[in-house]
């Protein structure tokens, strides 16, 4: 038996079939005018950031929808759909950063949007978007298994780290800078990293080598180490959940990445995204998220230090940290990547 | 012109084509474009010459093979309860074999996290029986990542297997038994045969999840047990190399593809098909 298929019946099935990726595409239907999709780190900075800033930029007229995402992944993402992105801000460090501007990805800022601009750190005032915080990291330990670390070194050298240390690959941000510091204090260089690579093999067995930074933390609360690479922020939401974990600045210095806000290159509404910027840099929003449990390093210059962030970072020990040189990073990222990889594969 | 009985399978037919049939051509292309332009296997060739990268294939596939064994062993002593069961108990074994599907995958991966843990309760019960002297973690470990996988696919080979039993006639097992098999050999010679393609289609189901169960892979296995779904993912997530990432997806494609169809033919095969 055949069946004609009327032209009605055809047009009303083509126009379904066209209609069926706008329905099942939410990055979509949430790309309108007056609203904001802003990428951020899943956990404590999702929250906080839904929490304090979506208020605000309500009281400026815009919706703020927030979209938990590592800042590799949101990369991943705005490169996986060129000319349709599915956020509008993006939340990364300068290591990312780098690739976002090389690839065309996102846009200059204009300062003159911003209200609180003037109020902003001098280093914080970055042309690509506004720092709205400085992580400083180090080493996360747990007082009531091992002493407290005096640098990276011991953790290598002092038996009683031995099988107690979580490190991650080179695709952490937080791991890579712990990473390359290490290398410097065995001699080696950016371009030089075999100093590392010899440590990692010569303790392979001592390792344990997690996936991730927050499949670290389910391991550190699962008692299944006692060490790791950590920002300030990760103490202290270890703290904040009653886990006794301590921070320790190594003694090179402690690495310190700033945070960046992205205006996306195609955003929907960049008014919109201006407004959200606005929000993260206030004196308002920066004096809650200083506060436990994301304790974040204030860039605005009218928010001190809270007591919550003052019990890991003293103003003379931000300006000793160290700062990465993300470009030497990111030339040789793949390389170190795949290194470490084959490495540790068991 | 179109049959009128087909009607009804065009949706789905057409939903098909444009959500998988499109994307895996376009993830075919993709893996055909060349690191500095151009067209090409070069991705495909420069993968299957690393001993690393091809070693990271063939444990996949091993480990899927493990968990498929496990799961087999796991499953055969609940379908021979099953089996005997009243309808009463019978009902209590299949809710008790769906209820770990009823969670998500990643929360049945972190209560694994906690079990295999040096404080967990594998660790403690072995400790206070004295069979080890200090708390052992199977986290990042091997048999870990097999012990939980194959919890979490068991009910992907029993569910077939128990809707196969159920229409299952006993009274092949009753002519085995009068006609003098033990309990054992009438049950094997008259029962099993019966759910042989179940089994087959379970074992694809578990094969195929497991090799391809990132979250898990890399919660329990961490990260020096590198599989292929996490190695797409670094390429794609950390190395932003999409067509080494798309070539490393077809090759994950087509290997499971191939056990799966060789599965598949087999529960097909005429000599278990009459026995079914």
């Amino acid at each position: 038996m055949t069946f004609n298929l009327s032209r009605r019946a055809f047009t009303l099935t083509a126009l379904s079939a066209l209609a069926a990726p706008a329905l099942i595409s939410p990055t979509k239907a949430l790309a309108q005018s007056g609203r904001v999709v802003a990428a951020t780190f899943p956990g404590t900075w999702e929250d906080a950031y839904r929490t304090i800033l979506t208020p605000m930029v309500k009281e400026a007229g815009y919706d703020l929808t927030i979209a938990p995402a590592l800042a590799q992944d949101q990369i991943a993402k705005l490169m996986a759909s060129p000319g349709q992105p599915p956020y509008d801000a993006l939340l990364v460090s300068p290591g990312q950063s780098a690739i976002l501007i090389e690839a065309g990805l996102i846009e200059k800022i204009d300062p003159t949007k911003l209200k609180n601009w003037d109020k902003l750190a001098p280093m914080a005032q970055n042309e690509w978007g506004p720092y709205v915080t400085v992580e400083v990291n180090g080493i996360a330990y747990n007082p009531e298994v091992v002493e407290k670390p005096s640098g990276y070194k011991a953790l290598f050298e002092d038996p009683q780290y031995a099988g107690q240390v979580a490190q991650i690959g080179f695709g952490s941000n937080t791991a890579t800078m712990a990473w390359t510091e290490i290398n410097k204090l065995y001699g080696g260089t950016y371009d030089n990293m075999q100093p590392v690579f010899d440590l990692i093999k010569d303790h392979l067995k001592d390792l344990i080598i997690a996936t991730s930074g927050s499949n670290q933390m389910t391991m550190y609360q699962q008692g299944e180490v006692a060490v790791f690479m950590a920002s300030t922020g990760n103490v202290a939401k270890l703290k904040e959940l009653g886990m006794p974990a301590e921070f320790a600045h190594p003694e090179s210095g402690s690495p310190a990445v700033p945070v960046s806000i992205h205006l996306v290159k195609g955003a929907s509404d960049p008014d919109a995204v201006y407004a959200y910027m606005d929000a993260a840099i206030s004196a308002a929003a920066q004096t809650q998220l200083g506060e436990a449990p994301t304790a974040m390093i204030p860039t605005n210059t009218e928010v001190p230090f809270s007591s919550v962030v003052a019990e890991y970072v003293t103003p003379e020990q931000l300006a000793a940290a160290v700062y990465p040189d993300w470009a030497a990073i990111n030339k040789h990222r793949a390389e170190w990547t795949e290194t470490f990889d084959r490495i540790v594969s068991q | 012109m179109i049959r009128k009985d087909t009607l009804l399978a065009w949706p789905m037919i057409a939903f098909m084509v444009l959500f998988f049939l499109a994307p895996l051509l376009l993830l075919l292309g993709i893996s055909l474009r060349g690191a500095e332009g151009g067209w090409g296997i070069g991705n495909f060739v420069a993968f299957l010459d690393d001993p690393f990268e091809r070693g990271v294939l063939v444990r996949t596939l091993l480990l899927g093979a493990k968990v498929t064994g496990l799961v087999s062993l796991l499953a055969l002593p609940l379908v021979m309860l099953y089996w005997h069961a009243g309808p009463r108990l019978r009902g209590v074994i299949l809710v008790c074999a769906l209820l770990p599907m009823l969670t998500a995958n990643v929360v049945r991966t972190f209560a694994w996290v906690v079990i295999l843990g040096r404080n967990g309760p594998i660790s403690q019960t072995m400790l206070a029986l004295g069979l080890v002297d200090r708390p052992f973690s199977l986290l990042y470990t091997e048999m870990g990542l097999i012990m939980a996988l194959a919890q979490i696919e068991l009910p992907l080979l029993l569910l077939p297997v128990f809707s196969v039993l159920n229409r299952a006639d006993r009274a092949t097992l009753d002519a085995a038994e009068v006609l003098g098999a033990g309990r054992w050999r009438a049950w094997f010679s008259a029962i099993f045969p019966q759910i042989i393609p179940a089994v087959l289609a379970g074992w694809v189901l578990v094969f195929a999840s497991a090799t391809t169960s990132y979250v898990t892979q890399s919660v329990i296995g961490g990260a020096r047990l590198i599989y292929l779904p996490r190695f797409v993912y670094r390429e794609v997530g950390v190395l932003f190399q999409w067509p080494s990432a798309a070539a490393i997806s077809i090759l994950l494609l087509i290997s499971t593809g191939i056990i799966m169809l060789g599965l598949t033919m087999l529960a097909r095969h005429e000599r278990l098909r009459a026995h079914g």
